[in-house]
């Protein structure tokens, strides 16, 4: 049942991070957004048994973890999703791929080993860097990107909407979790004979919500469109920081 | 059911967000349409609905395991398709985002593969057809069970399409798909019967929020003993298909099984989809760099080459951490 | 004297044909009243108030705002005069931060993005709260969300303000300063509310409904004093009454 709570409490401390009044935070989201999907796309892109040029990725999110002084303990708590499913793929690699590679004394490599670690490699490193967006990145700010890269209004207005009402409808979940655990004790979830009621009660719940929210809407001179204001500018610096970030990228890649 | 980012490649990430872009724009136009303010707000809210019960747990009786609600199918009901998909790609950015579920690089697939079929496929092939003659308790829990399978099934034969088109994994095609396909079976059974709770709840105390139900309709016809007997049937066709198709494929499992215990040539069977792939997969990987295997040279250079690029991280990760030293006592006036 | 700014004659309302809410109200208010709108739960306070504001419609009889007939396409005019504060603040305040949320309005009605600023700057500065102007909503306390909620309308300079328990889930302090602000109002402002110490603190006049009528329409202290007929209806005498009746 901690899973609401854990949800709430990731949610709380991201939130706290990318609210920080720090270099990272200060550069334009549309610059992180793009630099992240790009650093992302070129670290897959690397051949499977290109380890060493793999490895050498790295210096993206290790200089950022250092700089922007993010908690690189944190950001592993966050691979312990994706990880299980890349290892399940990447872990038939050493059988089905048995040529070998090189030798270290009597131990002989194969290119199977080589690419399974590489293939961790790239899950590793596509988390952190994703990680690194968005411990610098609101959503909002992020959001605001997206409206840039002219992703449709309404869309946008469904992400931060969807944001906004997670944390309440988080918390009323573990509400009815807890008044429901209180009086099911030594129950590890919620037995089948309520499961309907239970989260039927909590999505009739989100109706009545969403049509207050709709009333509240209406009062304020809603018409069906939204409008937001937040507007930052990009600045010299931002150019800068994705031009050089873009380079490495590149040299990285022909290296 | 997530894909991850280390399991995609570019060049198929990009096709899958373009696949999904041109459903959200469909969507978007359609949801323009219906000209219902309150849609929006709707949608927003419902969204964080299934964001907040996807982290409920709900108890398998018998197992000790538990099984969590099918998002796409569960809003496709109440919103219809389009709404419900604009939806689940809020829900979807938001979990990879903020929880590392999923990936960036790999969202486009993952709407694919969980938000199109649960919410297309789910109303127009299973919740719409079922409905069109009245609902019922029994159709709905028809609809949700049905639905919830078939669409995991679209999503789990997705996945294994994506992960092998992008050359990722050795493991053959038929191996891969005969261990995603059995398990989302089950799990699509499991996540279809909480979904069918949560709706047939819906059912009995607001019909008019859900889809193609009308409130003043008779119950329909549909049994609870109709539905138990269908979804027996469509079980043992499921089933029956499975094994049809996985030994029509003799290759597959044993191939693969001599394969782990090291004893056949790899080329041997490499004939089908496998070497179509890998052509794919060559062909549209950005810059291929093939200098590691079948080099000659592979040892010498490999090993200066991966000490080399060890200093050369230490180097940068030392530089960085002497600029911070430097810097800390201005980072006040810092832009 | 002051202009009559709220007119409702014989109003009967449903949600259903078999079950009237409200049965033949009839009331006026005027430019600075303060009305306490009190009675037991389901009296059909709430609905009356959404009545005023156009979010029910098909109701029998005559409401009239400032002199506009409450009808579907008077609604932008009639919303534009009124701040409506709803009972719970998370579906009040649906932006993520404070500033977007009470930028909204303002921004739906057109105005440029230097005045929005102005009026958000002005709203929040009004409540003493420009602290939190750059937070997000869902980490505010629940005082501070009503405070926003406030906020949000106030930047829209409402002519009437109507209000549906401001004052739950507020710790003392914040309801202190609640009843402050409503004091510094102005204008018409209709508090519907089971917090009688409130309403004696903030209006100087009381409206009791009981069953879907008003019972009683009068001046505040005369009907909060009244223990028979506050009882008669499910209510009871402001706590800080109780000590005095003894």
């Amino acid at each position: 049942m901690s899973k609401l709570d854990n949800a709430l409490y990731e949610l709380h401390h991201m939130d706290a991070l990318a609210s920080r009044d720090q270099w990272m935070n200060r550069i334009h989201p549309l610059v992180k957004l793009v630099l992240t999907a790009a650093y992302i796309a070129v670290t897959v892109s690397f051949h499977k048994y290109n380890f060493t040029g793999l490895l050498r990725m790295g210096l993206y999110p290790v200089a950022l973890f250092i700089l922007g002084e993010v908690s690189f303990r944190d950001a592993l708590k966050r691979l312990r999703i994706v990880l299980p499913l890349v290892c399940f793929v990447g872990l038939f690699n050493p059988f089905f791929d048995r040529q070998p590679a090189m030798q270290i004394g009597n131990l002989v490599i194969t290119a199977g080993m080589i690419s399974m670690v590489t293939l961790m490699l790239k899950g590793v490193y596509s988390v952190l860097a994703a990680y690194l967006l968005i411990a610098s990145t609101s959503i909002e700010k992020i959001c605001h990107a997206l409206r840039l890269l002219h992703v449709p209004a309404i869309l946008v207005t469904q992400i931060l909407l969807t944001y906004r009402y997670i944390s309440v409808l988080l918390e009323e979940a573990g509400r009815i979790i807890q008044a429901y655990s209180l009086r099911a004790p030594k129950q590890k979830g919620v037995h089948f004979k309520v499961w309907g009621s239970l989260a039927g009660q909590l999505l009739l719940r989100s109706m009545d919500r969403a049509g207050q929210v709709y009333e509240s809407m209406l009062l304020r001179g809603y018409t069906g469109e939204f409008y937001y204001g937040e507007k930052t500018p990009i600045r010299t610096g931002d150019i800068l920081y994705l031009t050089v970030w873009a380079g490495v990228f590149i040299i990285l890649k022909l290296l | 059911m997530h894909m991850a980012d280390a399991l995609i490649s570019p060049a198929i990430a990009g096709t899958m967000y373009a696949c999904s872009t041109a459903a959200a724009t469909y969507s978007i136009k359609k949801v323009r349409l219906e000209t219902d303010p309150k849609k929006i707000p709707v949608m927003g809210v419902m969204g964080a609905f299934v964001f907040a019960t996807q982290m409920i747990n709900f108890t398998i009786p018998g197992t000790g395991s538990s099984g969590h609600l099918c998002g796409g199918m569960l809003l496709t009901a109440l919103l219809g398709p389009y709404a419900s998909f604009l939806t689940m790609i809020g829900v979807l950015l938001i979990q990879c985002l903020l929880f590392a579920d999923g990936g960036l690089l790999a969202l486009g697939g993952n709407i694919w593969n969980m938000a199109f079929y649960g919410c297309f496929l789910g109303y127009f092939l299973i919740w719409r057809p079922i409905m069109k003659k009245g609902a019922g308790k029994g159709k709905i829990i028809a609809a949700s069970i049905l639905g919830s399978m078939v669409t995991l099934q679209m999503g789990a034969f997705s996945v294994t399409l994506e992960t092998f088109f992008s050359g990722i994994t050795e493991l053959p095609f038929s191996v891969f798909v005969g261990t995603m396909q059995p398990i989302h079976l089950a799990i699509g059974f499991v996540e279809g019967l909480i979904t069918a709770a949560v709706l047939v709840f819906v059912y009995e105390s607001r019909p008019e929020l859900l889809m193609d139900v009308n409130a003043k309709q008779s119950d329909g016809r549909f049994s609870f003993k109709h539905t138990v007997a269908i979804l027996c049937v469509l079980a043992l066709l499921i089933g029956g298909g499975f094994s049809l198709f996985a030994s029509s494929h003799p290759d597959g499992l044993e191939w693969s099984i001599e394969r782990i215990t090291g004893s056949a040539e790899i080329e041997s069977a490499g004939t089908g989809p496998y070497e179509a792939a890998e052509q794919v997969q060559e062909s549209t990987s950005l810059l291929p760099d093939y200098a590691f295997k079948n080099s000659d040279s592979l040892l010498g250079t490999s090993f200066s080459g991966i000490a080399g690029s060890l200093i050369v991280l230490a180097v940068c990760a030392g530089g960085c951490y002497l600029f911070k030293f430097f810097r800390k006592p201005k980072t006040k006036d810092a832009r | 004297m002051s202009h009559i700014y709220i007119d409702l004659e014989h109003v009967n309302y449903s949600y259903d044909t078999s079950h009237p809410v409200l049965k033949d109200i009839t009331f006026t208010a005027r430019e600075h009243d303060s009305i306490g709108l009190i009675g037991a739960n389901g009296v059909g306070k709430s609905t009356l108030l959404k009545l005023l504001v156009g979010l029910n419609l098909n109701y029998e009889g005559i409401i009239r705002v400032k002199d506009i007939p409450v009808e579907k396409n008077t609604l932008p005019e009639i919303r534009k005069n009124i701040g409506y504060v709803f009972q719970d603040s998370d579906s009040q305040l649906f932006m993520s931060t404070v500033k977007e949320d009470v930028a909204f309005a303002p921004r739906n009605y057109g105005f440029s993005e230097e005045e929005i600023g102005h009026r958000v700057d002005t709203a929040l500065k009004s409540i003493h709260i420009e602290h939190l102007k750059d937070r997000q909503i869902y980490k505010l306390s629940g005082g501070e969300k009503k405070m926003v909620s406030i906020a949000t309308i106030l930047s829209m300079t409402p002519d009437i303000i109507l209000m549906d328990e401001p004052s739950i889930a507020l710790d003392p302090k914040n309801r202190r300063q609640l009843i402050h602000i409503l004091n510094d109002f102005d204008h018409l402002k209709i508090i519907a509310s089971h917090d009688l110490d409130m309403i004696l603190d903030t209006c100087s006049r009381v409206i009791l409904m009981a069953d879907g009528r008003i019972v009683k329409d009068g001046d505040a202290l005369e009907i909060l004093t009244d223990r028979k007929l506050l009882e008669a209806h499910g209510l009871e005498l402001p706590l800080c009454m109780q000590g005095l009746s003894k």
